[in-house]
């Protein structure tokens, strides 16, 4: 229906920065989801496409036409607030109702249209209730329901599914998307739930502190993601991150070991020359004979857990600190140089205090320099 | 021992001893907390009204009761032009009778008083400094009436007051006169100045209704197309529409017992020839001033309870 772009956008409330200078493009049709920590500015950036907050700087357009500073009617779009902002002195029908009435539609196209999307939605049933007659899973239906209703060209969620229990919000998962697909309508939504941002997007942005870190598909941001944060906040449990020193084309881990860096880069090399600047600065990396501190990081499911040194290939040496099983794996906890290092393995074959070597393979590492970009 | 076993012992505990205990102290003290105040409520609510009742049957020298009348009481107070006036009515010139002007009050000075201060609560509600402001309003309802009805004197003055100065600097000098003593305009003059006083009152119970309103409603509304006033039409007004209930009723009840503001303006006469008596005066100088009329005191008072005490338990009853 419509692409939205947001350009340079800023959003201070007073002291605080909510929102630095956001770059983020959606296209038409497209199911996006703004994927943070509690704080970090997801609800401002929802709001500012919404036309709820103005931008204290940079621009927001829908297709070519600037937005920013018309009212959020004025914008066509339907936002599901987190509480879902349902009017309790209403009934279920006179809610979805509602925005046609406003927008001047006459009784019988009301009744009609209500009727379709309650049917869409199941809840033909409840439309003579009030809203706190309904339970959480209906009540965010009939939000939902008074989002579509009048087919708007932008459709805004802010953790919609936040108050429903894990069943539910299943099931709502799945739903949701069905409808989006159904629908076509580009779609912004906010969450910070990890799972739900993989399982629904197109494409995922990851915010931070008021910046958009990354904006890439659910599986890039788990194969490549851009930046040490990213790299720690994707995947339960997160990448592990090993501070090591460059020293001579390797990564000195001090006591647990020493990584080959241009294993690592090698590995590395059809990727890194999809992006110019990687390519420039893994090269001088490989390349410099300078020390400097770099983070290596692999992911708990990449580790392979070992009682005997391997013969060859990097080795990181530790000590099993606590064992976990899971269910689906077990999730060992090694102390490395006091650093806890998740490994996830399938069988016990190792207990507590025991001494063992980890392995990777050089595919699976990411290196990250002193600022947390990804060099390789 | 089983769950069941366990959850059975639970429940024959509970049955047992705890709760038990726990209801005949929780009896004790309501009992404690009841009897004074049941006791005072008797003595200084229940026993009036009761004597009321029975004495407004009866004729009076001056404090002792005399004899049965029967309906004697109610018939004279409520033919009094004092109380009722039609031929004035009818002509529309002042006095009108004391509860015609209590229903005066109610149908002006209530509706005004309640929208003024919703709409100083609307207002307030995202103004900077909102609480000094408020604060100065609701001053005005804390100030004693008797107070008040000595300001509005100052303010209607005919040579110092407030208003007539106001009118003679805007030109409006035909306006000007000595506003609580002519009867055709005081008691508006006395409504007008009455009205700030309940305003504060109705702005606070207003200001927090709407502070109590979740704005994602309002936000919600904005999305959905609303302009200002549709979102106040359709969502704040139905959702403050309790407090409405509570102000408007606490407004009727205010006004119809309404005594000092008059009694400051007018004497225990209700202005020149009772021009803007109202039920309380009509009361008082039955009861207190000679000729005592004890039977009419009580009949009136009785009138004012009537109207006045279903509101009450309205409000008492609201959840
Ligand atoms: N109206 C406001 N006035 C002042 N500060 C605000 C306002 N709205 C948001 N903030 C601040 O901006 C920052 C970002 O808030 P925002 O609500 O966008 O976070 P969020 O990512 O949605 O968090 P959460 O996951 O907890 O909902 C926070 O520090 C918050 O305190
Ligand atoms: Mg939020």
């Amino acid at each position: 229906m419509v692409a939205i772009t947001l350009e340079n956008v800023s959003k201070y409330f007073g002291e605080t920065v909510a929102n630095y200078q956001v770059n983020l493009q959606v296209t038409d049709g497209e199911f996006l989801v703004i994927l943070g920590p509690s704080g970090c500015g997801k609800t401002t950036a929802l709001r500012l496409i919404a036309g709820l907050e103005q931008p204290s700087e940079g621009a927001i357009y829908f297709d070519d036409d600037r937005v920013d500073g018309r009212s959020p009617s004025a914008r066509n779009i339907a936002m599901v607030f987190q509480n879902y902002a349902l009017y309790p002195h209403m009934t279920v029908a006179e809610n979805i109702g509602y925005p046609l009435k406003v927008r001047g539609f006459s009784p019988d196209e009301r009744d009609e249209k209500v009727e379709d999307v309650t049917s869409l939605l199941h809840i033909e049933d409840q439309v003579e209730k009030k809203p706190g007659a309904l339970s959480g899973g209906q009540r965010q239906r009939v939000a939902l329901a008074r989002a579509i209703v009048r087919e708007p060209t932008v459709f805004l969620l802010d953790e919609p599914l936040s108050n429903l229990d894990a069943k539910l919000r299943q099931e709502m998962r799945s739903e949701l998307k069905r409808l989006q697909n159904e629908l076509e309508i580009t779609t912004v939504y906010v969450t910070h739930n990890q799972e739900e941002a993989m399982s629904m997007s197109d494409r995922v942005a990851v915010m931070n502190q008021g910046t958009v870190q990354q904006v890439a598909p659910p599986q890039e941001l788990y194969d490549r993601p851009r930046t040490a944060w990213v790299a720690q906040f994707i995947g339960s449990p997160p990448m592990n991150l090993f501070q090591g020193t460059r020293r001579n084309g390797s990564i000195d881990l001090g006591e647990a070991g020493t990584v080959d860096l241009s294993g690592v880069l090698e590995a590395k090399e059809a990727v890194v020359e999809t992006s110019e600047r990687d390519d420039v600065q893994s090269t001088a990396l490989l390349a410099s004979d300078t020390q400097g501190t770099v983070s290596l990081g692999i992911r708990p499911e990449n580790l392979t857990l070992a009682s005997t040194p391997p013969p060859s290939g990097n080795v990181i040496e530790g000590r099993v600190d606590t064992v976990e099983p899971m269910g689906e794996y077990i999730l060992v906890n090694v102390s490395v140089n006091d650093q806890i290092v998740n490994a996830k393995v399938s069988d016990r074959t190792v207990s507590r205090g025991d001494r063992v070597y980890l392995t990777f393979d050089t595919n699976d590492a990411y290196v990250y320099d002193t600022n947390g970009d990804l060099v390789a | 021992m089983s769950l069941q076993d366990h959850i059975d012992g639970i429940t024959v505990d509970r049955d047992e001893g705890g709760l038990l205990d726990i209801d005949r102290e929780k009896a004790v003290a309501l009992a404690v907390f009841l009897v004074p105040g049941l006791t005072l409520f008797g003595i200084f609510s229940v026993a009036p009204i009761v004597y009321s009742v029975f004495g407004s049957f009866f004729s009076w020298d001056t404090f002792t009761l005399e004899s049965f009348v029967g309906l004697d009481n109610w018939i004279r107070s409520l033919t009094d032009q004092l109380i009722i006036h039609w031929p004035n009515m009818q002509e529309l010139r002042y006095p009108m009778g004391a509860l015609t002007h209590n229903l005066l009050w109610v149908v002006i000075h209530v509706p005004a008083s309640t929208f003024l201060g919703l709409g100083l609560a609307l207002l307030f509600a995202d103004l900077k400094g909102r609480r000094f402001l408020r604060s100065m309003i609701f001053v005005g309802f804390t100030v004693p009436p008797i107070v008040i009805g000595l300001v509005l004197m100052f303010i209607y003055d005919p040579r110092a007051g407030l208003f007539n100065e106001v009118l003679r600097v805007l030109g409006q000098e035909q306006w000007v006169r000595n506003w609580t003593q002519s009867p055709q305009v005081a008691i508006y003059a006395l409504i007008a100045g009455g009205i700030w006083v309940h305003t504060g009152f109705s702005m606070l119970l207003y200001s927090s209704a709407l502070s109590a309103i979740d704005p994602s409603l309002l936000e919600s509304a904005k999305v959905d197309g609303a302009g200002a006033w549709r979102r106040f039409r359709d969502i704040i007004w139905p959702l403050v529409r309790p407090v409405t209930a509570v102000v408007v009723i606490m407004g009727i009840i205010w006004v119809m017992r309404m005594f000092d503001i008059v009694y400051a303006a007018g004497g225990a006469a209700g202005g020149p020839n009772h021009a803007y008596s109202v039920l309380g005066i009509e009361v008082y100088r039955a009861a207190f001033r000679p000729p005592i009329d004890y039977g009419m005191a009580m009949v009136v008072a009785l009138v004012q309870l009537f109207i006045v005490a279903p509101l009450a338990l309205y409000i008492a009853r609201m959840n």
